[in-house]
């Protein structure tokens, strides 16, 4: 245990920012740059980066709610972490999202359905497709500005209110609070649902307007769910050594984070399956061409560099940390658990990187009309220093709120029974 | 009959609070018992750690069925629409792991399911008719009221006198012996 007190971490709040700054700074440069030479690359690494840390936030902000709702008596103790680590939600798609939506250049490069000019795969432009003109009353730019604000003022203002009242029951002891927050969470959770669907449909199944799966935002939910459970569990260890969790987590708080962890990695596997099983079943053109781009070169036939991300997130992504979740051991040894969350972590990002990198660009050269976006590219490291950006602020609005607030709900209700909680 | 009630199970006490019947199990554990058990009314969080429990080994069985299970449902699709049976459906392949893929985890998961359930009965020694305690007059009372160690006579630090008196030292009251 280090002699320095629990909350010396808070004092770091400003290089986390400073750190978060340069770097947001140089992937924007990066993209400004980028989009000058029409390539929308550098600006995916802003999207990418942006979707990472609202994927984090909104599975975050949802479980806040669901532990609510619930009433779950082990939670309050981990709940105040998430209530301090959602104030950047709405600041991440602001300083994300919405430029890349808002300034023109960025919104033709990144959503090509907004650019009448652009050359779609046979040579047409997308102004004169008629499958945009069928859904344009959703995909019109106006309406579509409207929605980012939305996402903005709707997750801001469930973030807000969460916070509010929960560190308000600090000073006042009310238990009031507790009821209130109930009553906003059971509002909340289906006002998020539609609201992180519509996220998912706008910011990443949009990319490529042709394609369409209901299954989507469901898809990204589980996706959000299992990052937030990844952060959590690398931040409570962080915190637990050194921090204000030193001393108060135990092996029951990992088992039931563990527990969620098994739970939604098989939720996603399921739905991830069940989104390509739909499709590879009821082969019709117009969905297929999303995952055979994914998998072969449309010319040749072999397999491409997305066949071999693809294979990374069954194996990697699904079945090593289902494999390994199985084990009870697994959940409560916290180094164990603590890999685990690591292998998600980084299986998140390269599912982001599956869903809204590969493209078809068209080239009038290639046999088939358009090549499809490599995955290997120097960009990569564009799009991890974007998720060091924008994780510079928000784990620095973090610290700030931790060193403003209480680290420990101490007149929750069920603070007691969150400390001393037991399998 | 008189030779049959010869035979001893063990030799049973009861505790009337819920901290005595606790430390007494610790106490238990720790002298080195592993044939006895405690009964209560309702279950006692950290009981498990007191009385030095190891984990259920019923998991095993379910890892066991849930591996059982998907290679029957690999065999089971294989065999009828790719040996048996050939037959194209939709243009996929007579055999591969996508298109059969709901019927080896639904396989996976029912023959799971039967590892936990039959797993339980046999680790619990179920289904079993009769017990020994059921012949105790006060027993009804660890439902009600009362907590109950019972040491068995199958373990090998069971002897009678010195069972009894070690319950006596751990604060048990209406010392029994059970018969069979």
């Amino acid at each position: 245990m280090s002699t320095s007190s629990p909350h010396a971490l808070t004092a770091h709040w400003k290089k986390f920012l400073a750190v978060g700054v340069v770097a947001l700074a140089v992937v924007w440069w990066f993209a400004f740059a980028g989009v000058q030479h029409h390539d929308n690359r550098q600006a995916l690494s802003v999207l990418v980066g942006a979707l990472f840390w609202a994927a984090v936030l909104i599975g975050m902000l949802m479980l806040t709610m669901i532990t609510r709702v619930f009433d779950a008596g082990w939670a309050p103790l981990i709940r105040r972490n998430w209530e301090l680590l959602i104030a950047g939600l709405p600041v991440v798609i602001l300083v994300g999202i919405v430029p890349l939506a808002f300034l023109p250049d960025f919104r033709h490069a990144v959503w090509y359905w907004t650019d009448p000019a652009h050359i779609l795969p046979g040579g047409h432009e997308v102004g004169h497709d008629p499958i945009l003109v069928a859904k344009s009353w959703f995909l019109n730019e106006k309406f579509f500005l409207v929605r980012i604000a939305l996402y903005v003022g709707v997750f801001g203002l469930l973030a807000a209110l969460l916070r509010r009242w929960s560190f308000a029951q600090d000073t006042d002891r009310t238990a009031g609070h507790t009821h209130r927050l109930h009553a906003v969470s059971a509002v909340g959770i289906p006002l998020g649902a539609v609201t992180l669907t519509m996220l998912a449909f706008d910011c990443l199944m949009a990319l490529s307007y042709h394609w369409f799966s209901t299954m989507y935002g469901v898809w990204f939910f589980a996706l959000s769910i299992r990052l937030a459970l990844a952060v959590t569990v690398i931040l409570t260890y962080k915190l637990s050594h050194g921090g204000w969790l030193d001393g108060l987590l135990n092996q029951a708080h990992r088992h039931v984070l563990g527990c969620l962890m098994l739970a939604f990695t098989v939720f996603w596997a399921y739905i991830s399956f069940s989104q390509y099983f739909l499709i590879y079943t009821a082969n019709i053109p117009e969905e297929t061409f999303w995952y055979n781009i994914r998998e072969f070169d449309a010319a040749t036939g072999l397999k491409n560099e997305w066949w071999g991300v693809s294979m990374y997130l069954i194996f990697g992504f699904f079945l090593l940390p289902f494999l390994s979740l199985l084990f009870y051991r697994t959940k409560i040894v916290a180094g164990r658990l603590l890999a685990v969350a690591w292998v998600i972590l980084v299986g998140g990002i390269v599912d982001l990187w599956f869903n809204a990198i590969p493209r078809q660009v068209y080239d009038k050269s290639a046999p088939e009309g358009f090549v499809v976006t490599p995955f290997l590219t120097s960009s990569l490291f564009l799009d991890l220093l974007a998720i060091v950006g924008f994780g510079g602020v928000v784990f620095a609005l973090f610290l700030r709120g931790a060193s403003r607030q209480e680290t420990i709900p101490v007149h929750d209700p069920r603070i007691l029974e969150s400390i001393n909680y037991h399998e | 009959m008189n030779e049959r009630n010869e035979r001893i199970h063990g030799v049973a006490c009861t505790f009337r609070k819920v901290s005595d019947v606790f430390h007494a199990a610790e106490k238990v554990r720790d002298a080195g018992w592993k044939n006895w058990d405690v009964h209560t009314p309702f279950p006692i969080h950290g009981m498990d750690q007191a009385m030095g429990l190891p984990r259920s080994p019923v998991p095993r069985l379910t890892l066991l069925g849930g591996v059982t299970g998907f290679i029957t449902g690999c065999l089971l699709t294989w065999y009828m629409n790719s040996y048996d049976y050939p037959l194209i459906v939709g243009g996929k392949p007579y055999w591969s792991v996508i298109f059969p893929f709901p019927v080896l985890y639904e396989c996976t998961i029912l023959f799971a399911a039967f590892g936990t359930f039959f797993g339980q009965f046999i680790f619990n020694r179920l289904p079993r008719h009769n017990h020994p305690l059921f012949d105790l007059p006060n027993f009804a009372r660890v439902s009600d009221d009362t907590f109950m160690i019972v040491l068995e006579a199958r373990d090998p630090r069971f002897h009678l006198d010195e069972s009894r008196n070690f319950l006596q030292s751990l604060g048990g009251q209406e010392i029994t012996v059970i018969r069979d």
